[in-house]
């Protein structure tokens, strides 16, 4: 029996009755108040990963081309020929739903020092956004000041933002998702763990000074949003880019003198999460000294120098002999720093603040919280809605096919992208829009990295397993459609409180669906992010179940890099992947006839596997001149899209797509079955294409062909379904966003 | 009616950063020689004129302003207002 003394829970402090009665038994003694925010930042949900961790478990980690899995910095696969990419993702969305452009613009800020981490130059970033609808001046004014933010602070450090995405949807109106990624690229040799190894090093703190901001920044991102969070807001970080770059140059050049055996960023937790997990990871302990760490302000005591989250700043393992070479690259770049101690045996992380000893735990106590067993239960509403019977077609499918383009999830991202220097690196080779991933080549060996970013929170609101899989499965057909062989990825989870059984129901669906797809297409998950209490306080409301993934693929010949657009009049389409009446989720539903139900496509791992083989051994060969693959607007919208980014018109029989069970034209237009790729092929290659369709299992078939003319035909045995010009689906698609965005008031 | 002059002073909050300011101070004031300097915060000013029965109507249009039409971030700034005559 736990005595009531043991269970009471300090004044400010979040941690549970069970949690606190679990450090003072493991301690053996009452922890003071600097130690209790140690343990109350390293136990919150963003830290701690307490309620995700035993899920994420089932994800499998392991693959011929991992070279370094999850629970670090980053994930690094094996490129070959001595290269590796290590990327990461993170969310920010709390500071970005307080104060967008600050929130997104520190988000990159850590996504990169997470890569930096590991010894690799960041090469590219991505992101994956989330508001409410466009019409609310509220999202409207988020949306704005994030893609301000990122490319504010992504150009001025010089890393390209390649690739990514947005969807607009109502339950993100008070809770934006914003999901950053890097990449990064290294020689395999100069790869380094952000660990204490060797009892004897020093450790010195480098980059920005440290201040008041961002105190206990996690525990608020371990929090729902509420009215309350005006007055929490000092939480918010001014992100200082120049300083960034100064700083990426600096430690690429410290780790190159080799006297570098660890370095970690400091991002949520501050020095507390960065010591206690370096030494735990390493089984060793550490000594600082407070009183060296150089401030911003004055008066800072030892709870706040343990706990500020202050930006750009970087804590390195130095060994002794090395310590005067590393401090004179971080003098010549006039990088401040301060050399606070040093790695001691055992596993004790002690800290001492003007002659007193302030801080004094096990590690592995403060770095390792307890997990939490949260209990699942499916909410009852899904299977009502998943049953409900389906609208009626509309009369006009061409004006319903037009409305479809021009709506705020299908709609050209040109204007946020066009923001974005994308260029600058010289690597980047497919660029955003042109094709369905990002390709960057690498510089000394001709071969090119392929990257994506999706999700899709519309089809996991109904049924969270296969809209998961499905997104994974997406991930992976972007990066065969640029040419690219999937190598691995990195999710990052964002739900709603998970001590709600309901919430908690569709994370673990949706990781069991990654899970599946993840074996079955043997990617391995090298690493992720779980970002929880999405949630609307005032009205309970959570965001749609959103699991965003980057996939990196590797590009093995130049050759095979492959755009979207239409490249020449006289080719055939083909369609590779069965179309089936899977209408749940779709934005066709949704837009167009303003209706939430319906079952939505269930992912496949043998189908996916057909398509992905086919589409990269038919562009290995030489045969495919683009390749989009089908995924939110269906059939129709791929297939616009296509021809809006060649300049060219197209005819497609619609009696000729591979369907099953399909008994309307509108589910053959705009269904969102997965699987499904579209490829323009030479008409003398055709037969070949088919033929390697059908060796790997997949359904495929002639639908049509690319045609010189302005017009852009779908027909049903002979009678226009769809027949309209190019500059009618330019209009449609190019303008939204801007109408939407330009000459609005904030 | 009398014609006030308002001025607006927005910086960032005291205990946010503000690298500009931090970045004049180090690479342009100090290593100019000007080591009497111990501090440099930029911010954005704005004088208006405006029309108003006094000076405490003049700054309470200001301040209605600022706050509407977000002209300062509550998250990230801290404004004052100084009326002139």
């Amino acid at each position: 029996m736990v005595s009531s003394k043991l269970r009471k829970v300090p004044e400010g402090v979040s941690l549970t009755s069970k949690e606190v009665a679990w450090i003072r038994r493991k301690l053996g003694r009452e922890p003071n108040p600097v130690e209790w925010g140690m343990f109350d930042i390293m136990y919150s949900e963003h830290c701690s990963y307490k309620s995700s961790r035993p899920v994420l478990k089932i994800l499998p980690s392991k693959g011929p081309r991992v070279i370094v899995g999850p629970g670090y910095d980053s994930g690094i696969v094996d490129l070959g020929d001595g290269y590796v990419a290590a990327f990461k993702v993170e969310s920010h969305n709390h500071p970005s739903a307080i104060e967008p452009y600050n929130g997104a613009a520190t988000g990159i800020g850590g996504i990169v020092r997470d890569i930096l981490c590991v010894g690799a130059r960041p090469v590219a970033l991505l992101d994956s956004l989330r508001f409410g609808s466009l019409q609310s001046p509220h999202s409207r004014w988020l949306f704005r000041y994030v893609v301000k933010g990122i490319a504010d602070y992504g150009n001025c450090i010089g890393v390209p933002t390649v690739a990514g995405e947005v969807e607009f949807d109502r339950s993100f109106e008070k809770n934006c998702l914003v999901n950053v990624a890097c990449v990064g690229i290294a020689k395999k040799e100069d790869i380094i763990l952000a660990e204490f190894k060797h009892p004897g090093d020093i450790i010195v703190l480098v980059g920005g000074s440290t201040g008041r901001d961002g105190i206990h920044g996690v525990t608020f991102a371990s929090k729902t949003l509420s009215e309350e969070s005006e007055a929490d807001r000092p939480a918010v970080q001014i992100g200082d880019p120049f300083m960034k770059k100064l700083l990426i140059e600096a430690v690429l050049e410290a780790l190159k003198t080799g006297f570098v055996s660890g370095v970690k960023d400091l991002g949520g937790g501050g020095l507390t999460c960065a010591t206690s997990e370096m030494s735990a990871k390493g089984g060793v302990g550490v000594e600082i000294n407070l009183d060296r760490v150089h401030v911003r302000e004055a008066e800072m005591n030892a709870y706040e120098l343990m706990l500020s989250e202050s930006q750009e700043r970087m804590l390195f393992a130095v060994k002794p002999e090395g310590l005067k070479t590393v401090l004179e690259v971080f003098e010549k770049y006039e990088i401040p720093y301060s050399v606070l101690g040093k790695v001691v045996e055992g596993g004790l992380l002690k800290a001492d603040f003007k002659g007193e000893t302030v801080v004094n735990v096990p590690a592995e106590l403060v770095a390792r919280a307890p997990v939490i067993r949260r209990k699942a239960r499916k909410p009852p509403a899904v299977q009502e809605k998943l049953k409900a019977s389906k609208p009626s077609q509309p009369e006009n499918l061409q004006k319903a096919f037009l409305e479809l383009l021009s709506s705020q999830n299908i709609a050209s991202r040109e204007w946020v992208y066009r923001q974005y220097d994308h260029e600058v690196g010289v690597r980047t080779v497919v660029k955003p829009g042109d094709g369905d991933a990002a390709v960057l080549r690498l510089i000394d060996v001709p071969k090119a990295v392929a990257v994506t970013f999706d999700a899709n929170s519309r089809h996991s609101a109904l049924d969270p397993f296969n809209g998961h899989a499905g997104a994974l499965a997406e991930a992976a057909r972007n990066l065969v459609c640029v040419g690219a062989e999937p190598l691995a990825y990195t999710d990052c989870c964002n739900f709603g409180n998970p001590e709600k059984p309901e919430v908690f129901w569709q994370f673990k669906q949706g990781i069991e669906g990654l899970a599946l797809m993840s074996k079955g297409l043997k990617i391995p998950c090298v690493g992720g992010n779980v970002s929880f209490y999405n949630e609307d306080e005032e009205t309970g409301l959570a965001v749609k179940p959103t699991t965003t993934i980057v996939m990196v693929g590797l590009i093995e010949k130049l050759d095979h890099i492959t755009s979207m657009g239409l490249k020449e009049a006289g080719d055939a389409l083909i369609m590779v992947g069965t179309t089936l009446p899977e209408m749940g989720g779709s934005e066709y539903y949704h837009e167009i006839l303003k209706f939430d139900g319906g079952e939505p496509p269930k992912a496949s791992v043998r189908k996916e596997k057909a398509t992905i083989k086919t589409v990269l051994k038919a562009i290995r060969k030489g045969f495919v001149k683009a390749a989009h693959d089908c995924s939110k607007g269906g059939l129709a919208a791929a297939l616009a899209v296509m021809a809006v980014k060649g300049k060219l018109g197209l005819n497609v029989n619609l009696e000729r797509i591979p369907s099953l069970k399909i008994g309307r034209l509108d589910e053959l237009l705009f269904s969102e079955s997965y699987a499904r790729v579209l490829l323009e092929v030479p008409k003398r290659k055709v037969e070949r294409v088919l033929k390697i369709a059908s060796k790997n299992g997949a359904s495929a078939s002639q639908i049509g062909e690319v045609s010189d003319r302005e017009a852009f035909t779908l027909k049903f045995k002979g009678k226009p379904v769809v027949d309209c010009s190019l500059s009618e689906l330019e209009e449609a698609w190019l303008t939204p966003l801007p109408k939407a965005l330009e000459g609005t008031p904030a | 009616m009398k014609a006030y002059t308002v001025e607006i002073v927005i910086e960032n909050k005291p205990a946010a950063r503000d690298p500009e300011g931090e970045t004049i101070h180090r690479d342009l004031i100090l290593k100019g020689g000007y080591v009497n300097v111990k501090a440099v915060r930029t911010g954005k000013y704005l004088r208006m004129t405006i029309e108003a029965n006094s000076p405490w109507e003049a700054e309470r249009l200001a301040f209605e302003m600022c706050n509407s039409l977000r002209i300062y971030n509550p998250v990230a700034h801290v404004y004052r207002i100084k009326v002139l005559e």
